[in-house]
């Protein structure tokens, strides 16, 4: 049933962050960017941590108690901090392009060449 | 080891010329490190001789990519000795003559450090003893030579087109170069190894045993590949056009890359595989017809040029031919001529080449036309031309006369029926050779000047080079039995004699006869010029293929629309496509259904359902809400949402750094949006949604769209989420490992300890990111901002001076004496957080990362608050590319430091261990190991990083908007 649940939800903000990504408002459509790495992030934990009990300390492991994986987890938070990067250089793209062109419409953005 | 010692000379001096302090020594200093470099070489080179006496080939090597059997080895015999000689003979004569060639001392030091690298690419050439070190040299050598033609190219179009298009034929030939190395090491191997399946053989030693090589049915493919490779470097008929180009380059260049070294790259490569090539009449044929064909046409357009440069470049394509002609000669006859052929070519060219350089300096011409009279001005230059020219034309008792002695005699030994023809397309080539240097003697320096020609005396040390080179044409004509000889034995199969004068035999008049005939041609070569000419030129051919290639550019790039929707489609249809077509889906969904078949929630699963519906609302609703502060806010609830679900998933230190991350990308967008001007973000809000019922095509388009990709990511999250593997399979021994980097966060040792690398790898990221975000924003500004040089720190004042802001709106509306305040306070409170997470990372959530995020958050508060320019003078101390760097710096030494200690890079090192304060120290919970300096220079990159986006981002700038243009 989570399963499912945590599906949809995946699904829905990834069709969201593409809806976004699609219309000509490049700041939404730099929300919608940042909506699509959450929906990813969201996926990584949930294919990953479902069967643990507790946080992957090495206290817990000595307990016997069942840990949620870790190698996800550094995973996600090497993500996490990449997609950040990268989605301030959208930002960077999309400020420069307001102050270049006078307008956020990307419809009315040409010859990104120069 | 020597040869280790002289391949890697070079390059690191290279290196070291462009950064103090030898970048600021002075031009005489720097010719003098270089040449006495190259001399050494030489010198060590020459040493090893007595030893190949006695060994005949030295083969040496280290580990390279051990699983495929391929070693970084070097493989030196007869041949790569030879070679070896004219690189760094010849070398360092170029290197004592560029330091008087060029007047500016930038570009001379510009101009050594590539012809350095050259160097160094050329001996990696020639001595390399694998065929896949061979090709990355082979390609060095086509780069470094890119930016000696092309080293004027900010000034000259026709250096930029001649260096594109020697890059463009020898690159295009290295493509068809390595694919024919392939085939002949995979051959190789089945020949050597023919129990195994595929094995690549690279070795240069092994691929010289393979006896029968000739007989294996892929010859004929991998000879034109590698033919194709080694003609199109060696500027063979019809690739000859680029050489001529490349007379752009700077004269020490062309003396060096154009006659003495790159270009006889391919003929290295063919004397190379000819051992093993040479029994297959197909390899010796086409070298015969290329190489014939090359040395005839080099030999009659050279008359025809009019530029010197052009003149030699010309014969030095014949030259060239001829060289691998003989190379063709079947039974490798031709062996001893083709080595004489090059160190003879060597020596008088690059001599030529010098004196045409020297000539252009003094008189600022090379048009052999203009030129006359010099011998009173030049008489040492005229000397050495006289010297280099009759080598050239073969005139008795200097080293060209030996060399084409030898040339003829293998000629005439040739026992085919085309003896004839191949002998006549010799002599007529000769005849034209000798005219060039005739003309070289006469035009350029004995007959008088048409008009006076404005003259300057070079300096006299620039005589250095070349007088010792046209000496090495004279005397090695004499000595050739002591010097020469030796040599040659070393790299020739057979046994043979040499002698200076071998007495009147055929050659000898042959020889008379083409000299006379020269003499004869050259009187007439006035009208001899006019008539020559040829119809279709390799360069026309090229330059019809190049627009080729831009008309196809063209109308690849029509296929590009611009609008995302366009590649989306096309990439979900490409995904979906291959998904379904492999029949991925139905193994994995086999036998299991996608639908939840038991309904039951726990009270756990209850509160991650609402924070998903939260996510998911809060996501609808930065659709649907007009104003992009709210989208943004809105935005935010998603991240936290999403946080809190890693909290529950058991993922503290994931839901930690996922919560400051959400804040601070907030954060940025709302200072980015008080960047952008209210009237043009409502510009695109009115047009969008007021107008919307004009647009509601477009509208369902993108609904449909994203509706698709989103139902296509919730099947494929089922799928996956249904069929997901229990844990990964290592998750268990990282979590049993931990203990031994003394650290109780799991997650914390991962990203610290068992993946540094990627973790440093990374933090390189996301610094690349931020200069980019600075790069972006930087641009269009006048000498400030973050961008701004050191030495503007003095101007900085002025630049805080209030008045000159007056206009810029820059604080805030948010700038209260409440909000200063909490400002004020919040910032050691976040240093202090940050400092507590960083230390005790190891034992519970939090690390280097959210140590850098907390402290960025609060900095960006003072941002927000006080606006740029108050935030700045406040925090003088805050320098973000400053932290950057110290972190970068910190985590590579940290990297490196185990290294020292046989760790392996990246190693655990306890340094409390190791100075007895380890009790001591962790007595207050601390334990002091590279993990912990590893964390420091994390935090200290991300803070940089995030530094560097906020000032880039909250920086009030005037960018000009977009002119009509």
């Amino acid at each position: 049933m989570i399963e499912f649940m945590f599906a949809l939800a995946i699904g829905m903000l990834f069709g969201i962050g593409v809806f976004q990504l699609l219309r000509r408002d490049l700041i939404k459509a730099a929300i919608g960017f940042a909506i699509l790495f959450s929906a990813i992030n969201l996926f990584f934990v949930a294919v990953s941590a479902f069967d643990g009990e507790y946080a992957p300390f090495v206290s817990n492991v000595e307990a016997g108690r069942q840990t949620s994986d870790p190698l996800i987890q550094a995973l996600i938070l090497t993500a996490i901090v990449v997609s950040f990067g990268s989605f301030s250089l959208v930002l960077g793209l999309v400020n420069i392009i307001s102050l270049r062109y006078g307008t956020v419409d990307s419809n009315a953005v040409n010859n990104l060449k120069h | 080891m020597e040869f280790t010692l002289v391949t890697a000379t070079p390059f690191l001096l290279a290196l070291l010329l462009v950064i103090p302090p030898l970048k600021d020594l002075s031009k005489f200093a720097q010719t003098a490190i270089s040449t006495a470099a190259m001399a050494g070489m030489f010198v060590t080179v020459l040493l090893t001789v007595p030893r190949l006496q006695d060994e005949h080939i030295i083969v040496y090597g280290i580990d390279w990519i051990p699983s495929l059997d391929i070693g970084l080895n070097f493989y030196v015999d007869g041949l790569a000795t030879i070679f070896a000689l004219i690189v760094t003979g010849v070398g360092a004569l170029v290197f004592l003559y560029a330091g008087y060639y060029f007047d500016d001392a930038a570009e001379h030091n510009r101009f050594i450090t590539w012809l350095l690298a050259f160097a160094g690419s050329m001996l990696l050439v020639v001595l390399s003893g694998n065929v896949l070190l061979t090709f990355v040299a082979w390609e060095l050598t086509s780069v470094t030579s890119f930016m000696l033609i092309g080293f004027t190219g900010e000034k000259s179009s026709e250096a930029r087109a001649g260096a594109f298009k020697a890059l463009f034929v020898t690159g295009a030939g290295a493509l068809a170069l390595i694919i024919g190395l392939v085939i002949l090491g995979v051959a190789c191997g089945q020949i050597l190894y023919p129990e195994e399946g595929i094995r690549f053989v690279a070795d240069i030693s092994e691929i010289l045993q393979t006896e029968d090589l000739h007989k294996h049915e892929w010859f004929p493919i991998f000879t034109v590949l590698i033919l194709l490779g080694g003609l199109t470097k060696s500027a063979q008929f019809p690739f000859h056009f680029w050489l001529p180009g490349a007379m752009s380059a700077p004269t020490p260049a062309s003396a060096y890359l154009h006659s003495a070294t790159m270009v006889k790259a391919g003929i290295f490569l063919f004397a190379r595989l000819s051992p093993v090539m040479y029994k297959n009449a197909l390899w010796s044929e086409l070298l015969l017809v290329f190489g014939l064909a090359t040395m005839l046409i080099g030999s009659i357009f050279a008359i025809k040029q009019r530029d010197l440069k052009g003149l030699l470049a010309y014969s030095t394509v014949s030259k060239l031919g001829a060289i691998v002609a003989m190379i063709g000669l079947p039974g490798q006859n031709g062996l001893k001529a083709a080595f004489l052929g090059i160190i003879a070519h060597a020596l008088y060219k690059s001599a030529l080449f010098l004196v045409a350089g020297t000539i252009d300096h003094a008189t600022g011409t090379r048009m052999i036309d203009r030129l006359g009279g010099l011998h009173r001005q030049m008489p040492v230059m005229f000397l050495i031309t006289i010297i280099s020219a009759l080598s050239m034309a073969g005139i008795p008792f200097l080293l060209g006369f030996v060399a084409k002695e030898t040339l003829l005699d293998a000629m005439l030994h040739y026992s085919e029926p085309q003896t004839a023809l191949i002998l006549g397309v010799v002599m007529a080539s000769s005849v034209f050779t000798a005219v060039a240097a005739y003309m070289l003697v006469y035009d350029v320096f004995w007959k008088p000047a048409r008009q006076e020609i404005h003259f300057h005396q070079p300096p006299s040390p620039i005589r250095l080079g070349p007088v010792i080179l046209s000496l090495g044409s004279l005397l090695l004509g004499v000595l050739v039995e002591p010097v020469i000889v030796p040599l040659l034995e070393l790299a020739v199969p057979k046994e043979f004699e040499l002698h200076v004068f071998a007495g009147f035999n055929d050659v000898f008049w042959l020889s008379v006869g083409i000299l006379t005939a020269g003499i004869a041609l050259f009187i007439l070569r006035k009208p001899l010029i006019k008539i020559i000419g040829f119809p279709l030129s390799g360069d026309s051919v090229y330059r019809e293929m190049i627009a080729y290639i831009d008309w196809a550019g063209e109308n690849i790039l029509h296929s590009q629309s611009g609008y995302v929707r366009y590649y989306l489609v096309i990439i979900l249809g490409t995904v979906s496509a291959v998904l379904i077509a492999s029949g991925t889906l139905t193994t994995v969904t086999a036998g299991k259904s996608l639908f939840p078949s038991d309904l039951s929630v726990t009270i756990i699963d209850l509160a991650k359902i609402f924070m998903l519906i939260l996510a998911v609302a809060a996501g609808i609703l930065t659709v649907a809400v007009r104003e992009h502060v709210k989208a943004a806010i809105a935005f935010g609830v998603i991240g936290y949402a999403i946080g809190v679900i890693f909290l529950i998933e058991h993922a503290p230190d994931v839901a930690l750094v996922q919560l400051l991350v959400e804040t601070m990308v907030t954060v940025l967008i709302i200072i980015m949006l008080g960047r952008i001007s209210t009237s043009t973000r409502y510009h695109v809000i009115n047009n969008l949604w007021v107008g919307r019922h004009q647009r509601n095509f477009g509208l369902l388009r993108d609904l449909g769209i994203s509706i698709v990709i989103g139902l296509a990511v919730f099947v494929f999250s089922l799928i996956a989420l249904q069929n997901r593997a229990e844990r990964s399979s290592i998750a268990a021994w990282h979590l049993e490992n931990t203990p031994t980097v003394n650290t109780e966060d799991v997650v914390g040792a991962i990203v610290a300890n068992f993946r540094g690398t990627d973790t440093l790898l990374e933090i390189v990221v996301f610094t690349t990111a931020a200069l980019g975000v600075l790069t972006l924003l930087a641009r269009g500004r006048k000498g400030s901002g973050p961008l701004a040089p050191r030495n503007a720190d003095v101007e900085r004042l002025h630049e805080f001076d209030v008045d000159v802001f007056e206009g810029v709106q820059d604080a805030t509306d948010l700038s209260t004496p409440f909000t200063r305040s909490v400002s004020t306070v919040v910032l050691p409170i976040a240093i202090l957080i940050g400092i507590a997470q960083i230390l005790y990372g190891g034992s519970g959530p939090g690390d280097g990362f959210t140590a850098g995020v907390t402290f960025g958050l609060a900095v960006s508060l003072w941002y927000v608050v006080l606006g740029y320019h108050e935030a700045k003078r406040q925090l003088p101390w805050f320098r973000p590319a400053l932290f950057t760097r110290l972190g970068l710096l910190i985590a590579l030494l940290n990297a490196l430091f185990p290294l020292l200690l046989g760790k392996g890079f990246m190693g655990h090192v306890e340094f409390d261990k190791a100075l007895g304060l380890y009790d001591i120290v962790a007595s207050f919970g601390l334990h002091v190991n590279s993990s912990l300096v590893f964390e420091v220079a994390i935090a200290l990159t991300v803070m940089g990083g995030l530094g560097i986006i906020i000032e880039a981002i909250a920086f009030p700038k005037e960018v000009e908007p977009l002119g009509e243009d």
